[in-house]
């Protein structure tokens, strides 16, 4: 055979084994990404010189990487475990050592922590930091604030946050009269769903605005359940026992889905809440 | 004296725009650039943020690449092709060769990085005409400011390079110990103010260690002084008076490293 025909055979023989082996590797690769893509990350002490004078483009990288990976997670529907809240608050943590005025990230770690994991200490603590880097800016302090009165149910500190956030530039104007019927709202879901709605306008990222209008969504089912309840109590005289009353006195048709799967129902306190607790219900067991 | 030291400069320039390196530079910064665009929408706000950042990084990178890859080549050519007897014919003195060379090649890179700049205020214009709402805190001033104080950076660090091109033989030896200040440069801050850090919490270290530390962040140009990049990613207005202190700093070290380079290669053995 000729020398050139050897050449073009052993090129297309070897063009071929390449295809198989990216087949194989892309198969491999995705197997791996899902075992090792979790758990440890470099710190600080590393992180920082080893990214030289690109410490911006690389927080910019562990973000993307990380809201990814939580995104892909978010698309799944699948169940967040403990195990996460490790990481992402350490990495939240590192990325800020790396840009300390990053606000996607103290926001992305501060949403995350409190909502879906309910630490909401951590969540704070990296809020805390926020305010200290952005002197200027009201979120951090507004973000804080509404932790603080909605989660920690300490309307004092809530409001203290929420009256300092209001001074600062670019703050909304409802910000300083929330602060200061702050306690008129306890046990309501409308500062929530002011805040949700308040993030929404800015998001850009389609998976996480998906989630947050999802959990939006809920909060609006559950506040005007909420208001069918209180008024069923003015009427009757008495709080219905369960939500079904509702549908049986003719004040609602049915009661609406959860879009988080769970149901929804009504506690003894009066309040309207889900089973699902506002995080995906489990539908995969872990392999 | 001076239109002597603008021709040696104008033919390192040249030289060095010949240089094939120098288009895949300005490619690779330019793909990073226009890739910015794509990569923006991948975020949840902080838009500006992320473009800056890109955009900075990629000019700071190809800068990095012209230091290490045209800058030595330029410097070592002459050596390596005993082109160097040909032009110490011609009636330079050794001084003016060093400084001619050195302002060369700062035209190249100040012109590559003027393209560059071009380019990425087109890309961040236009990332700007299309996110409008994600660029309130933006400060075309501050992005200035900030590569501005890379090419400062990037002096400073060519006067390095110029330096050890006398003192080495070899090019690649050249390239290491460049590689190795800018390294050693842009993390000694860090390491210091770990050190101190360490200490104040009680740690004991080994006192000819922590002299060694405290001498070589004097001799070693601070590198990380010049990094403005998250400021101006955030545009947090950085005071004229830090540019002119950086600046001061910057040329001041240059002129003692190039009078040194001048001194030792007045005295070296060319064979």
């Amino acid at each position: 055979m000729k020398q050139p025909y050897v050449l073009i055979l052993i090129l297309v023989v070897s063009i071929g084994l390449f295809a198989y082996s990216l087949q194989r590797l892309e198969i491999q690769r995705g197997k791996f990404i899902v075992k090792n893509s979790m758990g440890y990350v470099l710190p600080s002490k590393i992180t920082g010189p080893a990214s030289l004078e690109f410490k911006g483009i690389v927080s910019d990288f562990l973000f993307l990487k990380m809201s990814t990976f939580f995104g892909g997670k978010l698309i799944d529907k699948e169940i967040f475990e403990d195990t996460h809240i490790l990481y992402i608050y350490d990495a939240m943590k590192i990325l800020t050592n790396l840009d300390p005025w990053f606000w996607d990230a103290y926001l992305f770690a501060s949403m995350t922590l409190a909502w879906d994991f309910q630490r909401v200490d951590l969540a704070n603590e990296l809020l805390i930091k926020a305010m200290k880097h952005r002197k200027n800016d009201f979120k951090p302090g507004y973000y804080l604030g509404f932790n603080y009165f909605y989660f920690l149910k300490d309307n004092e500190k809530g409001s203290k946050f929420l009256m300092e956030a209001s001074k600062l530039p670019g703050a909304p104007v409802y910000l300083a009269s929330l602060a200061a019927r702050l306690s008129m709202y306890e046990n309501q879901y409308k500062p929530a769903i002011i805040f949700l709605s308040d993030i929404l306008k800015t998001t850009q990222q389609p998976e996480l605005k998906k989630q947050y209008e999802k959990r939006l969504k809920t909060l609006i089912i559950m506040e005007k359940l909420e208001e069918k309840v209180n008024g069923f109590q003015r009427k009757y005289g008495t709080f219905p026992e369960h939500l079904n009353d509702l549908i049986q006195r003719g004040i609602i048709e049915a009661i609406p889905e959860d879009p988080y799967g769970g149901q929804f129902i009504l506690l003894e306190n009066k309040r309207v809440y889900t089973t699902s607790k506002m995080v995906y219900v489990k539908k995969k067991n872990k392999s | 004296m001076w239109h002597r030291l603008f021709a040696l400069a104008v033919l390192t320039y040249k030289e060095g725009v010949r240089d094939r390196a120098l288009f895949g530079i300005g490619l690779f910064s330019l793909v990073l650039m226009i890739g910015s665009f794509l990569v923006v929408s991948m975020f949840m706000r902080e838009l500006n943020k992320v473009t800056v950042d890109i955009n900075l990084s990629a000019i700071a990178f190809a800068g990095l690449l012209l230091t290490f890859f045209v800058s030595i080549n330029l410097m070592a050519k002459d050596m390596d092709r005993r082109t160097i007897y040909l032009v110490m014919s011609k009636p330079f003195s050794r001084a003016q060769y060093i400084w001619g060379k050195y302002l060369g090649i700062m035209l190249l890179i100040l012109v590559a990085l003027g393209i560059l700049t071009l380019c990425s205020t087109l890309t961040i214009w236009f990332t700007k005409s299309q996110y409008t709402i994600y660029f309130k805190g933006f400060s075309w001033l501050e992005f200035y400011k900030a590569v501005y104080a890379q090419i400062l950076m990037l002096g400073l660090l060519n006067a390095w390079v110029v330096f050890y091109s006398t003192i080495t033989t070899s090019s690649f030896i050249t390239f290491l110990f460049s590689i190795s200040t800018y390294v050693a440069g842009q993390t000694i801050e860090e390491v210091v103010l770990f050190l101190k850090t360490e200490q104040a919490t009680g740690m004991v270290m080994d006192q000819s260690i922590n002299t060694l530390i405290h001498v070589v962040q004097y001799i070693l140009p601070n590198l990380s002084v010049f990094d403005l990049k998250i400021q101006s990613a955030h545009a947090i207005v950085i005071p004229w008076d830090y540019l002119l202190t950086i600046t001061g700093y910057s040329v001041t070290y240059t002129i003692v490293l190039l009078v040194l380079a001048s001194i030792i290669f007045k005295r070296r053995e060319l064979r």
